[in-house]
């Protein structure tokens, strides 16, 4: 039986809470709309610094005095920026979970963000674009997310070289002046805590965060950019990367297209495995998945493979892809379909899974989602709507990124 | 509170150890292998990892698209693992599914290593070893394994080298399996929602008929070596430092001290992060405890930029050294401690999780422990014990640096 509550406070934060009595801890999770798409385009990264700088003093304590606070509760905190939102997520035993609630509200309501807290935040994020050419798998993310996605979704967090040189510590102040609010911040909590306890903690100490209306909702609408790319680099193994888009996550069709993506690569019997990997030896490395942003998503297809049998697997990756519409069996929808099913209910043991899917319902439909909705619409997926779905999201026009020594075409087998 | 464990053996040498966790809706089941990359032989370096992977290619019964058929359809999470001193394969399934996902398991680990998929999962395994060949970090480990523990079986990489998985036979392979796989040198783990006595039929009915065997595991602990050794690989943009020292072995009393130790120097809100990272002079700092049956190595490391790399080792070296001359605050114990009960707390919640907590326990620490048990121990270090492990294992010594990246630095000259 589904408790969740699900409501707004007066500070503007929307909250959806799940009490779990038998647990030992409580987890709760942030998300600020605050991201890499609000960077200013001269000065992208900037989102990224506020949210890596946010911790490092406020007006009552250093960072290192707010670290040493919430190591005083067991807490550990991790904050993450992204492309549309900055998440804070932290867990707790259940007595503390007010004074970790304290100190994160704290933290984003009145960070200082000091001078050399933040020089050391740029000069630490330039190295982290270097370390990133060390990256391949990484790398190449980087390269097709901004070439399929564009200038604004296409965005990378940490961003780049020119645009960090750029940025002073007043942009700091001002992003956050600007972006954390109330209005702009939904909150998901799970665990050994009772609703109208979290909610009076949650209203208590961030009552008065900035403006309570609320801001941030709308997608930011991306033009599909298909092309082809390929960057020449020194591996040991090439880097292959495509994608096309899918549908939202709130959309009808999104359903089949979880399902479509067990069926490719849902596990060691799923498609890409079986063909890519295990009947023809061709990689170590293979995998399909969505990238979902608001407003849009796209599917992808990646693997790493010496340079020498890099167009055979991507021509087996599109094959695999071609074909599934038309040769899909009864058989492999009920297994994508199971393994959808059996991990919710496997992972749902653990609190900090239940509260990020909470987060994740609020920031995608503005609700929670009954775990039996979505099992439902999960289980009504059948191969008709396989076939549909490829008819209605083709992958006519893709988006590749290749990187390594030779560019496709070039093999020596094929 | 009681002991939820049930530990039983079966005649012909399988240990069962099972956990019953009565508020999950979920269970998880795997078998603990007593065999590694420190098991083998030179020439056969990376055997152990590769036959982890041919587990899944057929038995008697499956072949080997039956096999990831029948764990896709219980909609487990499963997998394998090779380490230097074991093999490791599990699944997560919903409490009704475990029965299958034992039976499955067990099936698989009779496999017959079929000949006609051999050559096939050899392409596979080189492919996973040319991936390593681009993640720097990768290589820096193996090669601080390959000179710290020189003229020892863990001085070669878990996954083998190009030139010894290419040479391995599959009548090579076939020896290893059946002097390695035998029943009383594997371990049977379940924890969830389940009843023990069940469990133990089931492991009669699917493992019971497996036969004894006769191999002894003949490990000897390794020596670890000092010194310094750069590997200069210019492809690559930064630079790692890894300084080896010797620690305790995990069956010492002082392992969990050890531990602290390396949490208060590199891990979250630590020294390294705030006088290493934040101070600028790299992008990662940290320490980790190696801590195996019978010995241990403490690992302090950064990634750098190539020109940074005699800053962060100055760093390094400082910090180490203050903690040996100064030693710990009570806070800073105190900070660990309130830490891990919170993840102890979380990671007793999912049976996977359990699930390699015991196998852990079971290999390094002689037993499995309760959560309770996990946290008494840990609540037992004290600066005292802290200052006792520090007298014991200095970090102040020289003990091994390693250098990877484009910079050929140091040289020992």
């Amino acid at each position: 039986m589904n408790s969740t509550v699900h409501d707004s406070l007066p500070c503007g934060i929307e909250y959806a809470a799940l009490p779990l009595p038998k647990r030992h801890v409580v987890s709760f999770c942030l998300r600020v709309f605050a991201g890499a798409v609000d960077d200013p385009e001269e000065k992208l990264g900037l989102a990224k610094l506020v949210g890596e700088t946010i911790d490092k003093g406020t007006e009552r304590h250093t960072g290192r005095e707010l670290s040493d606070a919430y190591d005083a509760i067991g807490a550990s905190i991790d904050i993450g920026v992204g492309r549309e939102t900055t998440t804070i997520s932290c867990t707790v035993l259940p007595d503390h979970f007010e004074r970790a609630v304290e100190l994160t509200a704290e933290m984003l309501r009145t960070p200082t963000f000091p001078q050399e807290m933040f020089s050391v935040n740029v000069d630490l994020a330039q190295q982290e674009l270097i370390a990133l050419q060390d990256d391949p798998q990484s790398l190449a993310d980087k390269i097709i997310t901004r070439q399929s996605y564009g200038s604004v979704l296409g965005r990378y967090p940490l961003g780049e070289e020119a645009t960090l040189a750029r940025i002073k510590q007043d942009d700091l102040s001002e992003f956050w002046h600007n972006y954390y609010c109330g209005g702009r911040t939904i909150f998901s909590v799970a665990g050994a805590v009772e609703v109208s306890c979290a909610t009076d903690t949650i209203e208590k100490h961030f009552a008065g965060f900035g403006q309570a209306e609320k801001q941030g909702r709308s997608p930011h609408p991306f033009d599909f950019n298909a092309s082809a790319t390929h960057q020449t680099k020194d591996l040991e193994q090439q880097q292959i990367s495509l994608c096309w888009p899918g549908a939202e996550v709130t959309h009808s069709d999104f359903p089949a297209q979880r399902v479509m993506l067990g069926i490719l690569s849902g596990g060691m019997s799923g498609r890409l495995f079986t063909e890519v990997r295990e009947k023809q030896g061709l990689v170590y490395w293979v995998g399909a998945w969505n990238d979902t942003p608001r407003g849009g998503s796209l599917i992808f297809l990646g693997a790493s493979t010496t340079p020498q049998r890099c167009d055979k697997t991507y021509a087996t990756l599109l094959r695999e892809v071609d074909r599934l519409a038309d040769d899909v069996t009864q058989m492999e929808l009920d297994r994508a379909i199971t393994g959808i099913l059996a991990a919710r209910e496997t992972r749902g043991d653990a609190t900090r899974s239940q509260c990020m899917e909470l987060i994740n319902d609020l920031f995608f439909f503005g609700r929670p989602i009954p775990a039996e909705e979505k099992d439902e619409k999960i289980k009504a997926v059948g191969i008709g709507d396989i076939r549909s779905f490829f008819a209605k999201y083709p992958r006519d026009r893709i988006s590749v990124v290749t990187l390594g020594p030779r560019a496709l075409g070039q093999s020596d087998e094929s | 509170m009681n002991n939820p464990y049930t530990m039983h053996k079966l005649d012909n040498g399988l240990q069962i150890v099972i956990e019953k966790m009565p508020d999950v809706r979920s269970a998880a089941a795997g078998f603990l292998v007593r065999t590694g990359a420190r098991d083998e032989v030179a020439p056969q370096a990376g055997v152990s990892h590769f036959l982890e992977h041919m587990m899944f290619k057929g038995t008697a019964k499956r072949g080997w698209r039956d096999i990831t058929i029948a764990l896709d359809d219980l909609g487990s999470q499963y997998n394998a693992f090779t380490s230097e001193d074991r093999t490791v394969y599990y699944g997560w399934v919903r409490k009704a599914d475990l029965e299958k996902q034992i039976e499955i398991l067990a099936d698989m680990l009779r496999s017959t290593l079929p000949g006609e998929e051999f050559d096939m999962e050899k392409n596979v395994v080189l492919e996973e070893i040319a991936m390593a060949k681009d993640s720097l970090e990768h290589i820096a480990f193996d090669f601080v394994q390959e000179k710290v523990f020189a003229g020892h079986p863990l001085a070669w990489p878990v996954l083998g080298y190009e030139k010894t998985v290419q040479d391995l036979s599959r009548d090579t392979m076939w020896d290893y399996f059946k002097k390695r796989y035998t029943p009383d040198n594997i371990v049977l783990v379940v924890s969830g929602q389940v009843d023990p006595a069940a469990i133990i039929d089931l492991a009669e009915k699917y493992c019971g008929s497996w036969k004894p065997g006769n191999e002894e595991t003949r490990r000897t602990p390794p020596e670890i070596k000092g010194g310094i050794d750069s590997c200069c690989i210019d492809r690559f943009n930064q630079q790692i430092l890894i300084l080896t020292l010797p620690a305790v072995c995990s069956t010492d009393r002082l392992v969990e001290s050890a531990s602290a130790v390396a949490t208060i120097l590199g891990g979250d809100n630590s020294r390294f992060f705030w006088n290493i990272v934040q101070a600028g002079v790299s992008t990662r700092a940290g320490a980790y405890l190696m801590d195996y049956s019978d010995y241990g190595a403490m690992l302090l490391y950064g990634a750098c930029q190539p020109e940074n790399a005699e800053k962060l080792l100055d760093a390094i070296r400082r910090e180490s050294k203050r903690i040996c001359e100064d030693g710990v605050q009570e806070e800073e114990v105190d900070r660990v401690k309130n830490r891990r009960r919170t993840s102890l707390a979380l990671e007793s919640e999912t049976p996977y999780h359990r699930l390699t907590h015991l196998m852990d326990d079971i290999e390094y620490r002689g037993g499995p422990r309760t959560v309770e048990q996990m946290l008494a121990d840990v609540d037992a270090v004290s600066v005292q014990t802290v200052r006792e492990y520090l007298e014991r294992y200095p970090l102040d010594a020289a003990g091994h640096l390693a250098s990877v990246g484009p910079r050929a630095w140091p040289t020992e000259s």
